[in-house]
C-alpha cells in the first residue's frame, strides 16, 4: 500500500479524529449512547485502520504484541481491582457506592474505572485479532495468486 | 415527513441489497455494500430525529467510521490477498 496516496493522507486526517470520537464515546458513556467496549472498538478500528493502510508490521512497532498483551490484561485487572478494593472497604463485590465518601460520587468513581478497563481490554483485544489475522501468510499456500473475481 | 424519508431509504436499501446478490463481479458487490452502509448511517439519522432522539447521530457516525474501515479492509484482501501487507512485492504495481 506504499503508492495510495489518497487512502494515506484520508487516514492521516481520520486517525486522530477516530481517537478522539473514542474517548468521546468513553467519557460521554453516562450521558449518551456508548460505554466501554463500544468506545474499545473504535480506538481499537483506529490502529487497525492505521494497520491497513501502512502494513500490519508498521502497526505491529507502535503497538508491539506484547504491549497489546499486558495492556488486555490491565484492564481486566482494572476491573476485578475495583471489585477487591469495594469489598475492602465494607461493602460487596463492584459495590460502587462504598468507593467514595459519597454514594454519589462513589458510583461515579466505579463506574468510570469499571469503564476504563471494558475499554482498555476490548481495544486491545480488537488489535490483538487484527494481529492474528495478519499473521496469516494465504501465499503459502497458493504461490501468491489472488481472488480477483469471485 | 420523517416516515416518507425512511420509507424512500429503506426502498433504496432493498435496490442495493439486490444489487449485492445479483452483482456479477466482486466490485460490484462491495459497491453495494459500502452504499447500503451509507444508506444505513442515513437511517438511523432519520430514525433519530423520527423518535426525537438526536444522540442517534453518534451511532451514525461510529456506524461511517466502522463501514469505511470495512470497505478498506475488503479491498485490500480481495486487491493482495493478505491484510497486513505494506509494500508492493513487484516492482510494476508501483
Amino acid at each position: 500500500m506504499r503508492h495510495h496516496l489518497v487512502l494515506r493522507v484520508i487516514a492521516k486526517l481520520l486517525i486522530p479524529l477516530i481517537l478522539l470520537f473514542a474517548l468521546y464515546v468513553q467519557f460521554h458513556g453516562d450521558f449518551g449512547p456508548g460505554g466501554g467496549f463500544q468506545a474499545g472498538v473504535i480506538f481499537g478500528s483506529a490502529f487497525i485502520l492505521y494497520g491497513l493502510i501502512f502494513g500490519a508490521n508498521t502497526a505491529r512497532r507502535v503497538a508491539t504484541p506484547e504491549v497489546v498483551r499486558v495492556l488486555a490484561a490491565c484492564g481486566v485487572l482494572l476491573y476485578a481491582g475495583v471489585g477487591v478494593v469495594a469489598i475492602l472497604r465494607g461493602g460487596n463485590y463492584l459495590q460502587y457506592r462504598v468507593l467514595a465518601a459519597t454514594a454519589t460520587g462513589g458510583e461515579h468513581l466505579g463506574i468510570f474505572l469499571i469503564e476504563f478497563g471494558v475499554g482498555l481490554t476490548v481495544a486491545m483485544i480488537m488489535i490483538g485479532l487484527f494481529y492474528c489475522f495478519t499473521g496469516y501468510r494465504p501465499s503459502d499456500h497458493n504461490n501468491g495468486t489472488h481472488p480477483h473475481d469471485a | 415527513m420523517y416516515i416518507a424519508g425512511i420509507a424512500a431509504v429503506l426502498v433504496t436499501m432493498a435496490l442495493t441489497l439486490a444489487r449485492a446478490f445479483m452483482g456479477p463481479t466482486v466490485y460490484d458487490r462491495i459497491l453495494a455494500v459500502n452504499s447500503f452502509g451509507t444508506k444505513t448511517v442515513l437511517i438511523i439519522a432519520l430514525y433519530g430525529y423520527f423518535t426525537g432522539r438526536p444522540d442517534f447521530l453518534d451511532i451514525a457516525l461510529v456506524y461511517a467510521l466502522i463501514n469505511f474501515i470495512g470497505t478498506i479492509a475488503v479491498l485490500k484482501f480481495f486487491e493482495y490477498g493478505d491484510l497486513g501487507r505494506d509494500r508492493p512485492s513487484q516492482p510494476d504495481d508501483i
